[in-house]
């Protein structure tokens, strides 16, 4: 019985090496080309169109749109219609990655932890510029909470600075946790199925519940990931 | 009768416009709060733990690296792991309470993205 962990092991397609960095295209590349693939093929088919009345496609297209629209209205505000198309391809990204690592035989670039710190570190990195651009040297009055007494600031400030350090790894570790987490059960209990013989109907039914729990949980990291990247957006442009 | 009947439409509509206003608003309303529990519904206890440990595990770190760079012992590190303690409590209270995962206190009424009523039921709903 294969390994319930061999599903995130990475297989070189074609070896490449520039400068001494390994840049091989491998099967996770290849998953991201191709969630990009048909996000851009959904989104292009979607709007092609352009009916006054939508289409199956184009209704799913222009909920998709509007969802994340909403998202950033309600919680960044009008301000924040400048990071919308950013947000779409953030969640967009993640979404596709989480849904199609579901399909039999595929694999999921999110359940990597070096690929959920990539994408958030670049919210990180970009809140922060975001911020330090917008109010200067204020932002870092972030850090010192309004009306906390002044001799609290050797210990209040180290506190709020890790607080927010935390973010990028606690925004990373949710997605890349729920979906290893997942992914390696449903391997467990699919191991169970062939093991168990004729009684393997039972781990069957657990493993299609299972199943329907990966599909809600990956949906639901996506926009946890896109809303969290809205309210730090949104501390980033008003402070507090 | 005829001049009687535009006078009784008038306020009739205004009064249908202003009732599908408040309709919109409270619908406006309940899917702000719809989507605000849905997050903090969805796999809480995970939230809550990843925070408190990732937080942690961050604290730890930077006193481990600067005790590596500065070479003071384990000292820096002890500091560190208890002020990542801290940042992990905070940032569990805050995850818990709605407000939002952001560093620095925000207080209901100094919400500007809603009324400052709203934000208030916010905080207690959380």
């Amino acid at each position: 019985m294969a390994s319930p962990l061999q599903q995130f092991e990475i297989k070189t397609i074609a070896a490449a090496n520039i400068g001494g960095v390994n840049v091989s295209f491998t099967n996770s590349s290849l998953f991201m080309v191709i969630a990009i693939t048909a996000i851009t093929a959904f989104l292009l088919l979607g709007v092609r169109k352009r009916a006054l009345v939508p289409g199956r496609l184009q209704s799913m297209a222009e909920l998709m749109y509007e969802f994340v629209a909403g998202l950033v209205r309600d919680n960044v505000g009008s301000a924040g219609r400048a990071y919308f198309p950013f947000i779409f391809s953030l969640f967009m990204f993640i979404l596709f990655c989480n849904t199609i690592g579901l399909i039999p035989y595929t694999f999921t670039v999110t359940s990597h932890i070096i690929v959920t710190f990539a994408l958030a570190i670049v919210v990180f990195i970009g809140v922060t510029i975001v911020g330090i651009a917008k109010h200067g040297m204020k932002w870092f009055s972030y850090f010192f909470p309004p009306g906390a007494p002044i001799y609290m600031a050797p210990l209040l400030v180290p506190i709020e600075v890790l607080s927010y350090l935390a973010r990028p790894v606690t925004l990373a570790l949710r997605l890349f946790a729920n979906m290893m987490a997942g992914h390696t059960m449903l391997k467990v209990f699919a191991g169970f199925v062939i093991a168990l013989g004729v009684a393997g109907v039972a781990p069957l039914a657990i493993l299609i519940a299972l199943y329907m729990l990966e599909l809600i949980v990956a949906v639901l990291q996506a926009f946890v990931f896109a809303i969290l990247t809205c309210l730090y957006l949104h501390d980033a442009l008003h402070l507090h | 009768m005829t001049k009687r009947g535009p006078d009784e439409k008038k306020p009739s509509l205004s009064d249908l416009r202003g009732r599908i206003a408040r309709v919109r608003e409270r619908e406006a309303a309940e899917a702000n709060r719809q989507g605000r529990a849905s997050l903090s519904g969805g796999g809480v206890v995970l939230r809550v733990g990843i925070e408190m440990a990732g937080t942690l595990a961050v604290g730890v770190a930077i006193g481990w690296g600067l005790d590596r760079w500065l070479g003071t012992g384990p000292w820096l590190m002890v500091v560190f792991l208890f002020l990542g303690g801290a940042a992990g409590v905070l940032n569990v209270y805050r995850a818990v309470s709605n407000i939002g995962l952001a560093p620095g206190y925000r207080f209901p009424g100094a919400d500007d993205k809603s009324g400052d009523g709203e934000g208030d039921q916010k905080g207690k709903s959380g």
